[in-house]
């Protein structure tokens, strides 16, 4: 990301993205909600002259949008704060002010039911925009759902997550809406997570943006926005391993590294007996796989041709790409080793 | 290699006769061990028992051995792999003797096993499709009888030791012995072509005819009869012993009746040999193992012989292995002739040639003792019906007119085979008066009337005046086997019994396995996990679309509702 800023010559895109990250830090950090709302603020006005470009239409229009929903989500979290700070005197956490307020903050990460803003823009933006939206924006509305959640609400908005994530995804070919709604079914795991602890949801996150980050770099480096540009034969075989192994992991196939936050979850929901959300969990998770396997399947052992005016050459990247193979392989494995 | 292998068998051969002169005249018989493992309380160990039952077989295995191969020299002299077959040949020879030799339950598998896979190997020898078909039923077939040995391994280990002969004295009354020695039966059933598992018998008749003299008519069918003279002490009292009667009973008698309407010529000596595998089991079940042991002895001097002059014939008639294109045989191939007229003289008992000491020894303990009325019957009845189809191939094969299909072919000086044939011939002759005079030491008392003891040729004179009058066949002869077709079909199928180990085990299940696959795995079942499921989610995920796919001020209007509609339910 650092890298493509710096080579793009734009410094100002550093500035914005340095308030971005202590906006974050503001918003999580303070012992007031006020604190909390500048912060999100604060960091949406931020993050708009990151994505907006003038000289594209889309970006445009994209970055207007994004505008338009997180304003509607800050202006609404507002309100409900100065409701709360007038009509509860008492802590109670399962009350109609926090159904209110955890909405907002769910429109404001893109959750279901109010997610119908993220495919749209998240097919408007490049990849290393896509990244900091997919992973660094959820921090900080996250980590303020934990503050103050209703639980019913919450599992409910959670099993809408997983189903909308996994049934959207299945009709798309443009990779960034399937990593969209990807990021979607995610956000139903990181809710719950959040719910039952905040060291487990720091877990499932890093995790999450790791994979994100690989996978990402990866349509990045290769310039592949959509869906048939995988059917390449021309990759080099390690770009095409790295890829079958992080869509995997994203999908949570043991033994890749993306296996571990979900097991953990699972088993903290079938210790306590959240039968019925298991199933739910597993079945969308299902979903999921299927569809990356049909896409890793189709590109990488069907659909195979070869095109002469194109060969994409990537001997110098090969490094960070090996890396992220062997870690996405092995570190379920090697964490087991750090306890010894 | 036919050579080598003819010289070393001959000389095992005289090496056992030796042994077996000196064991019998002193009352010997050597027992030796080898302990390979001991653990806990089994052992298991390597045997060798030699007393004389053992090397009197061994004796006459490797004879016959011997001179099947040399037969086999010239008989499949155009085979360009011929030394794989005697390879596999020597493998049988060696199976053979170690299931002969062997007192313990382990190396008698290893020998029955070895049986099984190598007459399965030498079934299919030819490969065409029919030889895979016999192939198949064959090894299946003693496969069952090998799973049947195998559990009485495990039964035997209640016992420490897989020694079966030192067991047979002390627990006769136990109930593990009780199962040992049902599982045992059903082994040698399988083995030896009893009712439930005889159809593999005739259709190993695939099997080129040096396999057959050898494997089916004196080694591996009498294999089963041999491992239930071993356990004759254990079995004498039993109740299986008398279904064993029963069922070997009407295996002879219904062999005896399929022989009749046969018209090939190696399945009318397949079921002769099936025919007397049915009369050693009687006979051993009804509590005589040693007269057993003489008539399978004897047994398979004329059966080898028969089945190599049957050889002899299918060369010339150019494999043709039909009877009704033979005929008058005898005026051209007065060799082979001579050697199977002697040897189907000696399958009927005919007076003092080989077979009429056993055979007649049998009827004759049948009539002495006390048996009911369907043994006797039965006995006699497949005795005169032995005698029936023996002469109606005789008739056929010899005597009838000669029926033009082949004339340059009729070759008779191939002595290769003639010499292997006249060692059988000789032994055929005298081996009855000798082995009776070598194994029983003091002869059977048996006081008959007159016309019991005249019933076997009563019996025999009947058959040949039958088997004389069936097959005169002219131009102008109707097949009387269409009238009766029912009947027919009935009698001459093996009372349909072959169905029970092909067609009814494959259908059935072949049929119920096709619906099962064309209506649940390619039909509901896709309905309700495979293409099913992915309409519907593909049907759900048309249907978010359309939500998805919206303007985006509905969006964030709807956003709004959705606050306004909290605001009013909560707060009034």
């Amino acid at each position: 990301m650092f890298f493509f800023i710096l080579t793009n010559n734009n410094s100002n895109k550093m500035f914005f993205l340095f308030i971005l990250f202590f906006s974050t830090l503001i918003s999580i950090s303070s012992n007031s909600w006020f604190g909390c709302w500048i912060g999100l603020e604060i960091n949406l006005l931020s993050f708009i002259p990151l994505i907006s470009n003038s000289k594209n239409l889309l970006s445009v229009e994209t970055s207007l949008k994004y505008f338009l929903t997180q304003s509607l989500a800050s202006i609404n979290f507002l309100f409900m704060i100065l409701i709360k700070f007038s009509l509860l005197k008492n802590f109670d956490m399962n009350n109609i002010i926090s159904i209110m307020m955890n909405s907002s903050l769910l429109m404001k990460m893109g959750s279901a039911p109010f997610h119908f803003w993220f495919p749209n823009i998240v097919e408007g933006l490049s990849w290393m925009n896509n990244f900091m939206l997919m992973t660094w924006q959820k921090i900080s509305p996250m980590i303020l759902l934990s503050y103050y959640f209703n639980k019913n609400f919450l599992i409910f908005m959670i099993i809408m997550n997983l189903i909308i994530g996994s049934l959207g995804g299945l009709n798309q070919t443009s990779l960034r809406k399937l990593l969209a709604f990807s990021s979607i079914n995610n956000l139903g795991w990181m809710i719950f997570s959040i719910m039952i602890s905040e060291n487990l949801w720091l877990f499932y996150f890093l995790i999450y943006s790791m994979m994100i980050f690989m996978m990402i770099s990866l349509f990045f480096l290769m310039n592949m926005y959509f869906m048939n540009q995988l059917f390449i034969n021309n990759m080099n075989f390690f770009i095409k391993m790295n890829l079958l192994i992080n869509f995997l992991s994203l999908g949570g196939l043991p033994p890749f590294m993306g296996f571990m936050p979900k097991w953990i979850i699972i088993n903290f929901l079938l210790i306590n007996k959240f039968y019925f959300l298991t199933f739910i969990f597993m079945m969308t998770s299902l979903i999921i796989i299927y569809y990356y396997i049909r896409i890793i399947y189709s590109s990488f052992m069907f659909n195979y041709f070869k095109m002469k005016w194109m060969n994409l050459f990537m001997k110098n990247n090969m490094f960070l790409i090996n890396l992220s193979s062997f870690i996405s392989i092995s570190s379920m494995i090697l964490s087991t080793f750090i306890f010894m | 290699m036919c050579f080598n292998s003819l010289f070393f068998l001959f000389f095992f051969m005289l090496i056992n006769f030796f042994f077996l002169v000196y064991f019998i005249m002193n009352g010997l018989s050597v027992f030796f061990e080898w302990e390979n493992v001991t653990f806990n309380s089994m052992s298991i160990v390597m045997s060798i028992l030699l007393d004389w039952m053992s090397l009197l077989f061994m004796m006459f295995v490797s004879l016959i051995s011997s001179v099947v191969i040399f037969y086999s020299k010239s008989y499949m002299n155009s085979e360009l792999n011929l030394n794989r077959f005697i390879i596999l040949v020597l493998m049988f020879v060696f199976s053979m003797v170690l299931l002969i030799i062997s007192p313990n339950l382990i190396s008698i598998l290893l020998g029955w096993d070895g049986l099984g896979l190598i007459s399965y190997c030498l079934v299919i020898y030819y490969q065409n499709l029919k030889s895979y078909n016999a192939g198949m039923l064959t090894a299946l077939s003693n496969r069952i009888g090998d799973v049947m040995i195998l559990m009485v391994i495990c039964w035997v280990m209640n016992y420490g030791s897989w020694n079966y002969i030192f067991y047979f004295d002390f627990m006769k009354n136990d109930y593990v012995m009780f199962i040992i020695s049902f599982m045992i039966i059903i082994a040698a059933m399988t083995k030896s072509a009893q009712i439930p598992f005889s159809s593999w018998l005739p259709a190993a008749m695939a099997a080129p005819t040096p396999v057959s003299a050898l494997v089916h008519s004196s080694t591996l069918v009498t294999a089963g009869v041999y491992l239930l003279i071993r356990f004759n002490y254990l079995l004498i009292d039993m109740f299986f012993f008398k279904v064993l009667l029963f069922l070997s009973i009407l295996t002879m008698f219904m062999s005896g009746i399929s022989a009749n309407y046969e018209f090939d010529l190696k399945k009318i000596i397949a079921l002769s040999t099936l025919s007397q595998l049915g009369l050693m089991m009687s006979i051993l079940s009804l509590g005589f193992p040693d007269i057993a042991f003489f008539h399978l002895l004897t047994h398979s001097m004329f059966k080898a012989l028969l089945f190599m002059c049957a050889g002899v014939i299918i060369h010339m008639m150019n494999d043709i292995q039909d009877i009704r294109y033979m005929g008058g045989l005898s005026l051209y191939i007065p060799l082979t002739s001579l050697c199977l007229n002697i040897s189907n003289l000696s399958l009927c008992g005919i007076p003092f040639l080989s077979g009429f000491y056993s055979k007649d020894l049998i009827l004759e303990m049948v009539s002495f003792n006390s048996f009911n009325l369907m043994v006797f019957i039965l006995f006699y009845l497949s005795t005169g019906l032995t005698v029936f189809y023996t002469f109606r191939l005789i008739m056929y094969v010899m005597i009838n007119d000669f029926n033009l299909m082949m004339i340059y072919n009729l070759y008779d000086e191939d002595y290769i085979m003639l010499n292997s044939m006249f060692v059988l011939l000789f032994m055929s002759l005298l081996s009855g008066s000798f082995l009776s005079w070598f194994i029983f030491s003091y002869p059977y008392m048996i006081y008959l009337p007159f016309n019991l003891k005249l019933m076997v040729i009563y019996v025999s004179i009947l058959g040949s005046i039958l088997g004389f009058m069936v097959s005169n066949m002219s131009i102008y002869s109707l097949n009387k086997l269409l009238m009766s077709y029912n009947l027919s079909s009935f009698l001459c199928l093996m009372w349909f019994m072959p169905n029970l180990s092909t067609y009814g085990l494959s259908y059935i299940y072949l049929n119920f396995s096709q619906i099962l696959f064309k209506n649940i795995d390619m039909g509901w079942s896709e309905i309700y996990s495979g293409k099913g499921i992915f309409n519907i989610l593909k049907n759900y995920s048309v249907f978010y679309n359309v939500y998805q796919m919206n303007n985006f001020k509905i969006y964030l209007f709807s956003f709004i509702l959705y606050f306004m509609i909290l605001f009013i339910f909560f707060f009034i």
